[in-house]
């Protein structure tokens, strides 16, 4: 690609080695093509005039005006909302997601043990996943955890009076939680995965020297498993900073009750759709993409410490 | 009339084109025919009755062919903001009351007045009825009907316990002590008097309307102060306490829709929406469902109330064919047919001639929506000032801080000032 993009003038040497690429590559090329468009015309454009648009005051009737940084001074000093989508939004990924990761390498053990019928399971246990945080998930979601829902109907049977979990500010983050849990399938195969690649003898070895199942456990599958943990781990983190659907259709795109559910993609959402300030929800997002990014550096800068490869 | 060939036209063409083929009836997609988008928002119904006119007048216009969209309202205002923004804006829009300014002002709609009366007939509409679509002294907006906020009585409830429909008379301490009753009867599982309707914007407009004052001012500002928020809080605070309306987290089920109403969801006998929702809260709920004013803040206390345009249709600035979309909104709203097919599902119509000729043919919801705007008498005032840029923001944060007061994070005082406060920096900032 660079070559291609590359202009001015050319040495014959090197339009030779250009013609000699692209006789090797061309085709290659071609068939990216498709790919390429969508990159530059669906994502990488439209992620440019965002950044440009995160320093104007835009309402997408009128044409964008030039502010500077008022956009992104704001959010740092002057938005009481922003505060209050973080702190969900955090609350949220640092629930979720090592709950999810421990019940995803909780499920990959039990399914690890040769036992029969595990495409079966595996694929049962991946349904979750595949249905996703859709619309029709959320919408049951909302029936489940309403007053008179049916989580609400099972506890009753022990003679326990739920609350409405969904329309409670006190819960309402928990069912989004629980939701987000709920979907543990694809780092769950990957854990099966990586489960496969630990060699058996380490654990005859193991046997023979009399260690037991939860010490095997600690001293040989965790560490060994560690390479995938910290995938899954960057991954449902990314993850999580970007949920969106669940909490928009269980409050109705509000976030509430009371700002509750309001996660940082519901606020920017809001912001740009709902109140139509382009500009503020274009800084909003490049915000997040920075925090996003941190996170995933601290991963990987810490990871030395905790990341056991092979070699 | 399409003279020019624009590359829209163009790719509109390739699109009838590839519809057409996928239908298998070949229309002829570049001769003389002039298309229209129509886009509005609402419920299944309504999108029914929509397509059924226009199926109406295709019929009746040969060479016209209107092509309609439609969403709920929440996903409404962000697809037609995105396809203005894209010069891809339908030829004509459904709008509202709040948004009608922003648009007009913004030169993203075209005045009609030059269609009238030739092209488009507002004959039979009176001052009051234009004025509400008027922006600047210019006509931006026809009305598809009038309506009201109105509260939505489960009749089957009161009923049970025994209580009349209150007359229009009823205020505030009544309706607390029907509330009350109901709760206390018991007749139902988890089923309360009213819902609250602390977070309700057109409520407390109403509230404010009868204590003298207003949203918002003329120029775009507050138009009460921390006062009437904290009474109104107290005012429901109180509600909530003698357990006449349903407790927060029921109440913070309503999703501000129909569906999503106390009344229809089961857990209250009163809940509150838009004269012209009755048509579909009837059709949602198996008990008959009758339409009552907002309760007086005191005895012969009115003017809470206003008829206001439900919605209107705007012709897009960006349009190519200003004219044939004008003949088609002169037909919605004047022609004895497409009137019976619409009802009053989008409120009473403005005009005199199809009010008229529709009065024999409604049905009992289609009656009582009618008389419940004719028959506001005092309770109703004048057309309050246009909502200003941000109004929307402050109506969800309404909700919000009721929420916080209700779930007893705020004191109706604190409750008040945050509200007072937050209000503010939404207008300043626009």
């Amino acid at each position: 690609m660079t070559t291609i993009a590359t202009s001015g003038p050319i040495s014959a040497q090197s339009r030779g080695w250009l013609a000699r690429a692209w006789t090797r590559n061309g085709a290659g090329y071609m068939f990216l093509l498709p790919w390429f468009i969508g990159f530059f015309g669906l994502t990488a454009g439209p992620a440019l005039v965002s950044l440009y648009l995160s320093f104007t005051s835009f309402d997408l009737l009128t044409a964008p005006r030039w502010i500077g940084l008022d956009n992104y001074i704001r959010i740092a000093t002057a938005d009481p909302k922003f505060m209050a989508s973080m702190r969900v939004t955090f609350f949220f990924v640092l629930v979720s997601v090592p709950l999810k990761l421990i019940f995803a390498l909780a499920v990959a053990m039990a399914l690890n043990r040769g036992i029969r019928g595990l495409p079966w399971y595996r694929a049962i246990f991946y349904l979750p996943s595949l249905l996703g945080a859709s619309v029709a998930i959320s919408v049951l979601w909302r029936q489940l955890f309403a007053g008179d829902g049916l989580v609400n109907s099972f506890l009753a049977n022990f003679g326990i009076e739920g609350p409405s979990w969904i329309s409670n500010p006190n819960y309402s983050i928990y069912t989004l939680i629980v939701l987000a849990v709920w979907q543990f399938g694809s780092p769950m195969i990957i854990f099966l995965a990586g489960l496969r690649q630990i060699p058996q003898d380490m654990y005859e070895a193991a046997e023979l020297d009399g260690a037991s199942k939860w010490r095997q456990f600690w001293k040989i599958t965790l560490p060994l498993l560690t390479p995938v943990v910290f995938f899954n781990a960057v991954v449902q983190t990314i993850e999580a900073f970007k949920a969106f659907t669940p909490a928009f259709i269980i409050s109705g795109g509000t976030g509430g009750p009371i700002n509750s559910t309001l996660f940082y993609t519901l606020y920017l959402y809001q912001e740009a759709f709902g109140f139509f300030r382009m500009g503020y929800a274009s800084a909003l997002a490049w915000v997040l993409l920075v925090i996003i990014a941190l996170f995933t550096a601290f991963s990987f800068l810490t990871a030395r410490y905790w990341v056991h490869y092979d070699d | 009339m399409v003279s020019r060939v624009s590359r829209r036209t163009i790719l509109a063409g390739g699109a009838a084109a590839l519809s057409a083929t996928a239908i298998g009836a070949p229309r002829l997609a570049f001769g003389q025919e002039t298309r229209l988008r129509l886009m509005w928002w609402g419920s299944q119904p309504r999108a029914e009755r929509t397509f059924e006119v226009t199926k109406l007048y295709m019929e009746q216009n040969p060479g016209v062919q209107i092509d309609g969209e439609t969403v709920g309202w929440d996903d409404y205002w962000p697809r037609l903001a995105t396809q203005v923004a894209g010069r891809n804006a339908p030829d004509i829009i459904q709008m509202d009351y709040r948004y009608i300014f922003e648009y007009a002002r913004r030169d993203a709609l075209a005045p009609l007045d030059e269609f009238v009366p030739d092209v488009l007939n507002l004959s039979g509409f009176d001052q009051a009825a234009l004025d509400g679509g008027s922006v600047d002294g210019a006509l931006y907006g026809i009305s598809l009907g009038a309506n009201s906020s109105a509260m939505m009585i489960n009749k089957a409830a009161f009923d049970e316990v025994g209580i009349d429909i209150p007359d229009n008379s009823l205020t505030f301490d009544e309706l607390q002590r029907i509330g009350m009753e109901i709760t206390n009867a018991g007749k139902r599982r988890n089923f309360y008097g009213i819902a609250d309707g602390s977070g309700l914007e057109p409520f407390f407009e109403n509230y404010v309307r009868q204590r003298g004052k207003a949203l918002y001012t003329e120029d775009g500002q507050l138009a009460f102060d921390a006062e009437d928020v904290r009474e109104w809080f107290e005012l429901w605070a109180a509600m909530r306490e003698a357990k006449a309306c349903v407790p927060p987290d029921v109440q913070a089920l309503d999703k501000n829709q129909i569906e999503t109403g106390m009344v229809s969801l089961g857990h209250a006998a009163v809940s509150y929406g838009h004269s012209n929702q009755l048509v579909g809260y009837q059709a949602l709920n198996k008990d008959p469902i009758v339409m009552h004013a907002y309760p007086r803040i005191a005895a012969g206390v009115g003017g809470g109330h206003y008829r206001k345009p439900s919605m209107f249709f705007s012709i897009s600035s960006q349009s190519q064919n200003p004219e044939a979309a004008a003949a088609y909104i002169s037909f919605f709203v004047n022609d004895p047919k497409a009137a019976e097919i619409l009802d009053v599902e989008r409120g009473v119509p403005e005009s005199s001639a199809v009010r008229e000729s529709l009065a024999p043919k409604l049905d009992d919801t289609g009656r009582a929506a009618v008389e419940y705007i004719g028959g506001l008498g005092d309770l109703a005032g004048p057309l309050p000032p246009p909502p200003p840029l941000g109004a929307g923001e402050i109506d969800r944060m309404l909700l919000r801080v009721s929420q916080e007061v209700a779930f007893g994070q705020h004191t109706p005082q604190s409750g008040a000032e945050a509200f007072i406060a937050e209000a503010e920096s939404i207008l300043a900032r626009g």
